[in-house]
């Protein structure tokens, strides 16, 4: 494939999962080598060995992943590698000089002196920026940066992209949150399989356009599987993942929601635990869940989502409150007891918690259903029945490539993340607790995991969906709970949703008239 | 290229490059013939170690073959056992330095038991060896109660633990209560002579020390593996040294499973203790100065800590170590299999280095998606 960046440009790319952005990226800063083909800047052709070469011409990396020292300053983070020095040590005074002022020119508010772990996620990228800039980058590659931010993050993130341009710099935006793309970019460059399958310019194009380029060949899948649910998908999954919600499943009560109300699965009153800091995290939480109904939990990052999706599932002790899950007690639940009562769970943090990166996909498939059929027979680990249903999950998740004996880390994240859902859902849960079941996904892997979550839901699942996207919430959830410092400050039914009203409630507006 | 081969080839070439390296280096101290005499001096090792073939195709008695042999197989037995030890400890994710330790309290336990319990032969080798096993298990287990109920890093408490076992043992027990006394009343070094019952019988005559405890090393190694490889609890083992709090979503009893592991690394030490002791020794000796237990930590490490692999290594500087002493006729140092050993490690350490060298020749077809540094092969520290 072929690309040209112009200077002075804010290109974005898109694509889906594995289509190879983040492959390009990777080779234009020097982590990966071309096997053939050649990189030119300003119209030389250089060979960028690492990434010291890359930031020697200018260019400059934001990974999605921020490689930051968190016990640090922002000052030290941003020298780090070239602090400038007074006969011979360093000069931490002329350091928080030299960023202050590079913050500065480029209309950056932060402040040298903090330390990087007080800081938001937003003001992190920042650093980050801040640090590609100091070094004198030119050119600017933001991999995925909206991803962790929240709404009123990304816009900050696109007037100081728009501020770069504007002062004559080069921003390569990678993404998959097509209206962000083309509210921002000067062109978008859309990927597919590997190749650059279009270039185009925003007032020349839509979401639904672009979705179309995007998933091209692999919507017939998406397409397939929607006649098999009897969903009424692709539309709405090209409408979803561009940030349309889809309101009301075309105003479908829920199956065993709705008119008929399913069993109860879980009932709790007063929950309350402790974050990872020690401080409390829930502080009193009433909660539902009934068969064949999801439950969206809505929210600013922070305020006890995941705690919440961890006391129900075993990995958080309770400090207070009380609640039945599927017949037994919430309380002193461990994860072994939540999985055989049939709890199922998709965790936020896939790395760590979901998966283990360095087994083989087949090994990941059976994690947490290692000990029965078809994974096991008595005491002994079952291979030929592992590998076969390894295959059919694969097969039947369109996870590429389809290869039970590779190591899970040389998958890319969406599919890592299909697998979990793979696995979770063969077990067939009577709960499922998911968080940012979509975070980091293309347009068909989001598309796929929406669709597998209304399936679970037809099949009388009860789902609890922690997401911080508002749109995804409202698109899937048939009833939501907005959590606001650890407790439930809103409950919307589905003919309630009122997405203004929510969001104020997750600011913390209690009492407000509904 | 398949997987295990990938996986091997560090380990096969950095002991060839450090046997090169060690040739050169016996060349070098030659003013004349270095390198003829750097040949000839491996040869010598080589016929140490696997018997003396030349001599018995001249017509020499078959005990140029067995006593070699026998040598080779008993100092490989208790490599294996070592190594398992740190192996197995390694695959949940500690590093247990403590196998020496957990050595002399097993060959303690197994001298005791060979010495001062009668019992009939078929009964009284397990016994002594189920003695060590729990022995060395018990040790181990000081270190693991310390990590998962105080927090105390393994590395730091094993490295103790050792020193405590020798004052325990060596300079205490041994030369105090559990001393030996020899008829007459004359005093011997080191406890008393073990029970011929509980002697491991050996196997190819009386003029090789090959015994019992060789087959007990190879059944080890095939064990663990099989353990490792082929039950749910091995797998259970293995994510929680891949990935603990993903091992604990997914309902595995992480502590169990480490405390499980560290207690059978301890056993197995414990046994390499029981096969000195009642294969070679006959008595716990005045100080059990061989540092097999920290030899053990060199195999684990360049036999990739696998169970195979570990036994591979542990016959392959088996042969070495047996074969060494054969060097001195030639004038040469006998510590050059110990120097061999350690320059294969060193090199096994910049296993990052080697396998980027391999993945450049190979074809990415996976290493676009994968990590640039797969820094998970970075032992826990």
């Amino acid at each position: 494939m072929s690309l040209d960046i112009g200077a002075g440009e804010l290109l974005a790319v898109v694509g889906e999962n594995g289509a190879g952005k983040s492959s390009l990226m990777n080779v234009l800063y020097g982590l990966y080598h071309p096997d053939s083909g050649e990189v030119s800047v300003d119209g030389r052709s250089v060979r960028l060995k690492s990434p010291g070469d890359a930031i020697a011409l200018g260019i400059g990396m934001v990974h999605q992943h921020f490689m930051l020292v968190p016990t640090l300053t922002v000052a030290e983070n941003v020298v780090l590698g070239r602090e400038p020095t007074r006969r011979g040590l360093f000069d931490w005074e002329r350091a928080v000089r030299e960023v202050a002022a590079t913050c500065e020119r480029f209309g950056f508010v932060l402040d040298p002196r903090a330390r990087v772990d007080t800081l938001t996620v937003g003001s992190q990228q920042k650093v980050e920026i801040v640090k590609a800039l100091h070094r004198g980058a030119q050119v600017l590659i933001l991999d995925e940066p909206t991803a962790v931010l929240t709404p009123q993050e990304a816009d900050e993130l696109a007037r100081v992209m728009r501020g770069l341009v504007a002062q004559g710099r080069t921003v390569v935006l990678i993404s998959h949150k097509l209206k962000e793309v083309l509210g921002v970019a000067d062109r978008i460059a859309v990927m597919r399989r590997g190749r650059l399958v279009a270039e185009v310019r925003p007032s020349e194009t839509s979401a639904t356009a672009l979705a179309a380029l995007m998933v091209g060949e692999s919507q017939r899948a998406v397409t397939g599987h929607a006649a098999a649910s009897g969903e009424k998908l692709p539309s709405d999954a090209l409408m979803e993942a561009v940030g349309l919600p889809v309101r009301g499943d075309d105003g479908r009560p829920a199956p065993g929601g709705g008119e008929k109300p399913g069993d109860v699965l879980l009932e709790a009153t007063g929950l309350q635990a402790r974050g990872d800091n020690g401080c409390p995290a829930l502080r009193g939480v009433d909660l539902a869940v009934r068969e064949g109904e999801i439950v969206g939990i809505a929210g600013v990052d922070g305020n006890g989502q995941r705690e919440l999706a961890e006391v129900l599932t075993g990995l958080r002790p309770l400090t207070a409150g009380r609640g039945t899950l599927l017949g037994g007690a919430l309380t002193g639940l461990t994860p072994a007891q939540a999985r055989a009562r049939g709890v199922g769970h998709v965790p936020e943090d896939r790395l760590r918690r979901a998966v283990v990166k360095a087994l083989s996909v087949e090994e990941n498939i059976a994690l947490g259903r290692h000990t029965g059929p078809p994974f096991a027979r008595g005491l002994w680990i079952d291979f030929a029945g592992r590998r076969e249903r390894a295959q059919t999950l694969l097969a039947s998740y369109d996870v590429r490539p389809p290869e039970p004996t590779l190591p899970l880390q040389a998958l890319s994240g969406g599919n890592q993340q299909k697998v979990v859902v793979a696995r979770e859902l063969d077990a067939r849960p009577r709960l499922l607790v998911v968080v940012q079941p979509t975070r980091g996904l293309d347009i068909g892997a989001v598309a796929q995991v929406h669709a597998r979550l209304r399936e679970a839901r037809a099949q009388g699942t009860g789902v609890v969906l922690v997401s911080l996207d508002l749109e995804e919430v409202l698109a899937l959830a048939d009833r939501v709970y907005v959590l606001f410092e650890g407790r439930v400050t809103g409950q919307f039914t589905r003919a309630e949703y009122d997405e203004r009203e929510m969001g104020r409630r997750m600011l913390g507006a209690e009492q407000a008239h509904g | 290229m398949g997987e295990r081969t990938r996986q091997a080839l560090p380990s096969v070439l950095s002991v060839l490059l450090s046997l090169v390296v060690c040739w050169q280096l016996i060349a070098l101290t030659r003013d004349t013939d270095g390198t003829a005499v750097a040949t000839a001096a491996y040869l010598e090792m080589l016929w140490g170690g696997i018997g003396d073939w030349p001599r018995f195709i001249e017509g020499a008695a078959v005990t140029v073959l067995t006593r070699p042999l026998g040598e080779a197989a008993m100092k490989a037995a208790l490599l294996t056992l070592t190594g398992l030890s740190v192996a197995v400890a390694f695959k949940v994710g500690l590093f247990n330095i403590g196998a020496q330790g957990q050595m002399l309290l097993g060959a303690l336990a197994a001298a005791v038991v060979g010495a001062h319990v009668t019992l009939p032969g078929v009964l009284h080798i397990p016994a002594a060896l189920l003695g060590a096993a729990v022995a060395g298990a018990a040790w181990a287990g000081i270190a693991g109660a310390l990590k998962l109920y105080r927090g105390v890093h393994e590395v730091i408490s094993t490295i103790m633990l050792n020193w405590v076992a020798v004052r325990l043992v060596d300079n205490w027990l041994v030369v105090g209560p559990l001393r030996g006394v020899a008829e007459a009343g004359a005093s011997i070094s080191g406890t008393a002579e073990i029970h011929p019952t509980s002697q491991l019988p050996r196997l190819l005559g009386d003029s090789s020390r090959l015994n019992l405890g060789f087959i007990l090393a190879v059944v080890a190694a095939v064990t663990v593996w099989a353990w490792l490889a082929r039950t749910r609890s091995g797998f259970e083992t293995r994510a929680v040294g891949l990935g603990d709090e993903a091992a604990r979503a997914a309902g595995i009893p992480v502590a169990r499973r480490a405390g499980f592991a560290m207690a059978l690394a301890g056993a197995l030490a414990g046994l390499a203790g029981a096969v000195l002791v009642l294969g070679t020794e006959g008595r716990y000796p005045g100080t059990l100065g061989a540092p097999y237990g920290f030899d053990g930590i060199a195999i684990a490490l360049i036999g990739n800590n696998h169970p195979l692999g570990v036994g591979a290594a542990a016959l392959f500087f088996g042969v070495l170590r047996a074969g060494g002493t054969r060097m001195q006729l030639l004038d040469v140092h006998k510590s050059f299999p110990e120097l061999i050993q350690g320059l294969a490690l060193l090199f096994v350490a910049g296993r990052l280095i080697w396998l980027a060298a391999l993945r450049r020749r190979s074809t990415p077809t996976v290493a676009t998606a994968a990590p640039p540094a797969p820094a998970a092969q970075v032992p826990h520290a």
